[in-house]
């Protein structure tokens, strides 16, 4: 018997828009949940999904992944790498679990979002199966990471995090509540899938992969690469929703939505990526820079992807590639710090020969984040160690939930962005963070860091053990 | 890549796959010489994976992967160690495409 090809059939097959008679368009696609930007419904119909992809053809593909992935971990469960992985590689992997596997089902809610309430058909087969894709994320980020729950109980953050007040968790949850649980479902798709998921993940799953790779962890390489594999195909489903927008003349709103996205995922990027890479991984298992990486997915692949759709390079291009240089070491610098509040034990990552690294790859670090690290060091070196941990809070922005931060030493630049809304005076840690806010005041206003918390007495008693157990962080 | 030029690094025509290493990724890497032969095949291997990248356009086809393969492969295949890409994509029956609109 002949088959048909796919693309013979393809367009027709998931064509399922309908001219409801029993409810009004309204009440089958509720506008604050399909997002129809004011277009009519054949506006959307012209959505054309550049990578097609059929429910026989994904379990087929899926299935072998799987195999692929879970074969590789079975052969190499004998192998010790865990046990005798340098702790900063440790580090890697618990930081790593902790702020991905919830999320992946979180995401997969949001795919869920786009598959009952867009109005673009392509847009609701492509994010079924994006949906499931999100639930093996899910389910294999949380599967992994288990068998080392006996060796080491911080190791319990792959699942417990999300559920806790630990202030990056609440950084975490506040960016991914802001472009993927509470946004209508064509923006979920401009914000998560094309901004997110064409450009940031990546830096985690592939620029990871490639330091996990050098580190000798072949299993959790496999495992991240294979999952981008899955987000290759659904992080397209943005694209041609960006493209429907600018035909209709919504270009100003699409590009707004990318560049909050974008300035969000880059400062959550600082915080978890950037030390990971730079610091955590053992110098001679470092495939490239932070930095390097940054360059390579998001401004060569991914601003160049956004130009050709018709977008314009977002207003804040000179300050992101200023940032690129430097926000990442004040984010370890304030994590090492306050190492005590995270659920993995940072390294510092500042011996001799990793400093002459960082001075290669970032020209001034001694002259500006070395300073810091020499008072630090010489504390250590005298005794004095109840100066090596905090007794102070830092400030926290009030848009990406981070330490606001500046460059020290010779290129001193600290600076506090405020706003006064509706009686109440807001911090932000740039002039980007501040004008996020400001695009939708009302969606952020209502919200407290964790050190508006602690100022409010939500925290109890009002010092470090009090901060700790709000943040269900146990001694051990 | 260095540090002056970096900022202006979007300023690029590369498009084409991001792969997993393995026997897939050595034969869409000889696929794009075969396909694109009046192209330059720049690959870039990172271990974990490899870019194979050309300016601006690249095709690849079905039968010629299969033939590099030595074994029978559907064209959405592609998809298990296809981590990334550079470029827009444009899936078809047996071939593969990438590519930019505009040239910068």
């Amino acid at each position: 018997m002949a088959v048909l090809n796919r693309m013979d059939w393809y367009d027709l097959a998931r064509s399922t828009n309908w001219t409801p008679n029993y409810v009004t368009e309204d009440e089958l696609f509720p506008p604050d949940l399909s997002g129809g930007f004011g277009l009519p419904q054949e506006a959307w119909e012209n959505y054309d999904e550049p990578y097609k992809q059929t429910y026989p053809e994904y379990v087929k593909v899926q299935r072998e992944k799987d195999a692929g992935a879970y074969s590789v971990k079975a052969a190499l469960e004998r192998s010790r790498i865990f046990e005798n992985a340098d702790p900063g590689w440790k580090s890697v992997m618990k930081a790593h679990y902790g702020a991905i596997a919830r999320g992946e089902y979180a995401a997969a809610s949001a795919e869920a979002r786009m598959m009952r309430f867009s109005k673009a058909p392509g847009m609701r087969n492509m994010s079924t199966l994006g949906c499931m894709d999100e639930i093996r994320h899910g389910q294999m980020q949380l599967y992994f990471p288990h068998e080392h729950v006996s060796k080491d109980r911080q190791m319990d953050w792959a699942f417990k995090a999300y559920d806790t007040n630990e202030w990056a968790m609440i950084a975490a949850r506040h960016f991914f509540d802001d472009i993927m649980m509470t946004r209508d479902a064509i923006s979920v798709s401009i914000m998560l899938t094309f901004s997110f998921e064409t450009g940031f993940t990546n830096m985690q799953f592939l620029g990871l992969a490639a330091d996990a790779a050098e580190a000798g962890d072949h299993t959790f390489a496999n495992l991240i690469s294979s999952i981008q594999t899955d987000e290759s195909r659904h992080a397209q489903i943005g694209g041609p929703a960006l493209k429907v927008l600018i035909e209709n003349g919504k270009k100003e709103e699409a590009q707004k939505r990318v560049d909050v996205a974008l300035w969000g995922a880059w400062k959550l990027f600082s915080v978890l990526t950037g030390p990971i890479m730079d610091y955590y991984t053992p110098l001679e298992h470092r495939k490239q820079s932070f930095k390097e990486f940054m360059e390579e997915w998001i401004v060569a692949q991914f601003e160049r992807a956004l130009t050709d759709m018709g977008l314009d390079l977002p207003w804040y291009w000179d300050i992101f590639l200023e940032d690129l240089k430097d926000t990442h070491h004040g984010m370890h610098l304030g994590s090492y710090y306050w190492r005590p509040t995270v659920w993995w034990n940072p390294a510092a990552g500042i011996t001799p020969e990793e400093r002459d690294w960082l001075e290669e790859k970032y020209p001034g670090w001694n002259d500006t984040w070395g300073q810091c690290w020499d008072v630090f060091i010489d504390n250590v070196v005298d005794g004095k160690m109840e100066l090596a941990y905090p007794e102070t809070l830092p400030m926290v922005c009030n848009m990406c939930q981070l330490p606001i931060l500046g460059v020290p030493g010779k290129k001193w630049n600290v600076k506090d962005y405020p706003l006064e809304y509706n009686g109440r005076l807001y911090h932000f840690g740039s002039e980007v963070d501040r004008w996020c806010f400001e695009q939708d005041p009302e969606r952020y206003a209502g919200h407290l860091s964790i050190v508006d918390r602690f100022l409010a007495g939500m925290i109890q008693p009002m010092n470090l053990e009090g901060a700790l157990k709000y943040m269900n962080i146990a001694p051990g | 890549m260095n540090a002056v030029n970096s900022g202006q690094a979007y300023h690029n025509n590369m498009v084409g796959p991001v792969m997993r290493s393995g026997d897939l990724a050595l034969a869409i890497i000889e696929a794009a010489r075969i396909d694109n032969p009046e192209k330059e095949v720049f690959v870039d291997d990172k271990r974990a994976y490899i870019r194979i990248h050309t300016e601006h356009e690249m095709i690849l086809n079905r039968e010629t992967i299969e033939a590099e393969l030595g074994r029978p492969f559907k064209m959405n295949d592609l998809e298990v160690d296809l981590s990334s890409f550079a470029g827009q994509i444009e899936t078809r029956n047996d071939s593969i495409r990438f590519y930019f609109k505009t040239k910068v």
